[in-house]
């Protein structure tokens, strides 16, 4: 997050001019006529917009760099109401050491891959099928209604329908013979799936959607021109749709990535990380380390690795953006 | 389209696909609602009757889904013993307020940031979508500390200010795009005609208006929906829908029924807003990566 800026050199500085009268020419070809003279008219000072974005800026430093600062500060202490005492990066240290923090992380990559894999599959496969079809308004929005709803009520009610005695999911599995009369939160070699399902019932609509509007922007006359041409349509797809379709999909699943990094109100209600450890992926060990046990320091601690790696990936999404940027016009 | 029918012709191999994807479709709708209708029937069921499901197999007994006397005990219990009305007005001023102090600050931020070129601007506006991308769990850590310090745990606005974390980015980072699309040129012939900067701002808002209109309602749904900051920082005075709902789940007693009489509640009107909403939802919950 240093500022490349203050290390510019010419070249550097050079680059940014480029970009800048780019951006302009790009998103702003009514204002770059009427701006050359600007001097002519009463064009506002930078001051003006300083001041217009000083409120928003200056809360968002109060509720998001004070608390990170906060946040480094914690980690490095052991945090007690009521005093705070320096213990020489003991919480970072333990962290190498502690099966649970290292095994969270690996359970949280393994959840959210078998979240995204599960996702795409069906929701780019729903979105090829509904596309074009007389029914995709009424399709499109009763799929929306999962995606409204509140993570914590979706657990609630998936945590019903898996119950081992009334829950009508169970029977289903039971009934198909897939599961015994344990349910499937119950055992933990099972309990991860459980959990996955939920996510995939939420979230698939939103892939399905992004993949819609990835569709549309599929140039027609191309795939026209290959199917006079004898393509069959899976060669067409492969060959034009897909390759239209990936940055979409990319965005879809860095998104989806960091909202698995995110959001655990669903799997907290369903297993809160049991059975043993079996769905204890990293947030949810956090949630437990500090608001439980009230260990803030050490919670702190990992909190900071959680948003490091966060925050990396939040890089790679905003260059997938800006890559996106010159193709909307 | 039209032209589209000229060129196609079908094969047997997309005859198949085109049926293997309408009953896919077809099963997939039904396990996308289904809980959703489960929820809303259990709501009206009373509890030996929401347990009521066949023996293991006996695929005919599905029928017993529907066999109930309605009730609305469960409803009557949350808003007369269970004082729901309370959280649903907690949860409405919290996201509300949010949504609005969000929206308002962050139209401001937008459009200066849409309009001014300085260095160091996407270095900005990246930590302003961090913290938008920052998971909630870590972001709450430093600040359960720091609001437990000024006595903000437990409160309304303490609660507001943790929505905020969330919705005041996503207003900034989402209206920039609204104010890109809308020429420098129509505040400059604004002030040619004697508005002040200001007016000029307040004179192009109808044009981002169903924009903006837009983003309250997202605003309002991410903070309405939100668990986790409302069981730790609303803990207390400050309880929201989905804190109440899941403390009705007790170590000895489930009360399923009023789980889903208030899954319902909490639910709804959401799914309203999203309808009306519909149009902006892709742009709104891809960042406006993705328009439709």
């Amino acid at each position: 997050m240093a500022t490349p800026s203050q290390t510019s050199t010419q070249a550097n500085h050079e680059l940014f001019r480029v970009r800048q009268i780019l951006d302009q020419v790009e998103s702003k070809p009514v204002s770059v006529i009427t701006e050359e003279p600007a001097s002519l008219n009463a064009h506002p000072s930078k001051g003006y917009y300083f001041w217009l974005m000083a409120p928003a800026i200056a809360l968002l430093a109060f509720i998001s760099l004070y608390p990170f600062f906060w946040m480094i500060y914690m980690s490095l202490h052991d945090v007690e109401i009521t005093k705070t005492t320096w213990n020489n990066f003991a919480n970072f240290k333990n962290l190498v050491t502690d099966g649970r923090y290292l095994n969270g992380w690996l359970l949280l990559f393994q959840y959210s891959v078998m979240c995204l894999f599960l996702q795409i599959a069906i929701g780019v496969f729903l979105a090829v099928a509904i596309n074009g079809s007389r029914f995709e308004k009424v399709l499109v929005t009763t799929m929306l209604m999962p995606m409204m709803m509140a993570p914590i009520v979706a657990g609630l009610v998936w945590y019903f329908l898996y119950n081992g005695t009334f829950g009508w999911y169970h029977w289903l599995l039971q009934s198909v013979g897939i599961l015994g009369p344990k349910s499937i939160l119950a055992s933990s070699s099972t309990a991860m799936l459980g959990i996955v399902i939920v996510d995939v019932w939420q979230w698939t609509p939103l892939i399905t959607l992004i993949t819609l509007a990835g569709l549309k922007r599929v140039p027609q006359d191309q795939l026209e021109a290959n199917m006079v041409d004898g393509a069959s349509p899976l060669r067409n797809f492969v060959s034009v749709t897909l390759p239209n379709l990936y940055p979409v999909l990319l965005i879809a699943i860095m998104l989806r990535f960091m909202d698995n990094f995110r959001f655990i109100d669903s799997a907290l209600v369903l297993t809160g990380g049991g059975p043993g450890n079996s769905t204890k992926i990293l947030p949810i060990y956090l949630f437990e380390v500090s608001f439980k046990f009230f260990k803030l320091g050490r919670g702190a601690a990992i909190a900071l690795t959680l948003l490091v790696v966060t925050i990396i990936l939040g890089m790679l999404l905003v260059k997938v953006f800006d890559r996106q940027q010159p193709k909307k016009g | 389209m039209a032209s589209r029918e000229v060129v196609s012709y079908e094969t047997p191999l997309s005859k198949a696909f085109k049926w293997f994807s309408a009953v896919f479709i077809v099963i997939y709708l039904i396990w996308t609602v289904l809980p959703i209708f489960v929820m809303f029937m259990s709501s009206f069921k009373d509890l030996l009757e929401a347990f009521n499901i066949p023996a293991v197999g006996d695929w005919a007994g599905v029928t017993v889904f529907f066999e109930f006397t309605p009730t609305f005990k469960h409803y009557h219990d949350l808003f007369v013993n269970l004082n729901f009305s309370r959280y649903i007005l907690n949860s409405l001023i919290a996201a509300g307020g949010s949504a609005v102090i969000s929206v308002i600050l962050g139209s401001m931020a937008a459009y200066s940031l849409s309009r001014i070129e300085f260095k160091g601007k996407n270095d900005l506006f990246f930590w302003i979508i961090s913290t938008r991308m920052a998971p909630v769990v870590a972001v709450m850590v430093p600040l359960f500390a720091i609001f437990r310090t000024m006595g903000l745990v437990g409160t309304l606005p303490g609660l507001i200010l943790a929505y905020t974390t969330f919705n005041l980015p996503f207003a900034i980072w989402i209206l920039k795009g609204f104010f890109d699309n809308v020429p420098y040129a129509i505040e400059e012939a604004q002030m040619v005609d004697g508005a002040s900067r200001w007016q000029a701002f307040l004179a192009i808002l109808p044009l981002v208006a169903p924009g903006i209109g837009a983003f309250v309602v997202l605003c309002i749904l991410f903070a309405w929906n939100d668990f986790l900051f409302a069981a730790i920082i609303g803990s207390g005075g400050a309880k929201t829908l989905p804190v109440a709902t899941r403390e009705l789940v007790q170590p000895q007693n489930i009360q399923w029924g009023s789980i889903m009489a208030a899954g319902v509640v909490t639910t709804a009107p959401m799914m309203l807003l999203g309808l009306v909403i519909r149009r902006y939802l892709v742009t709104g919950l891809t960042m406006g990566a993705v328009k439709e």
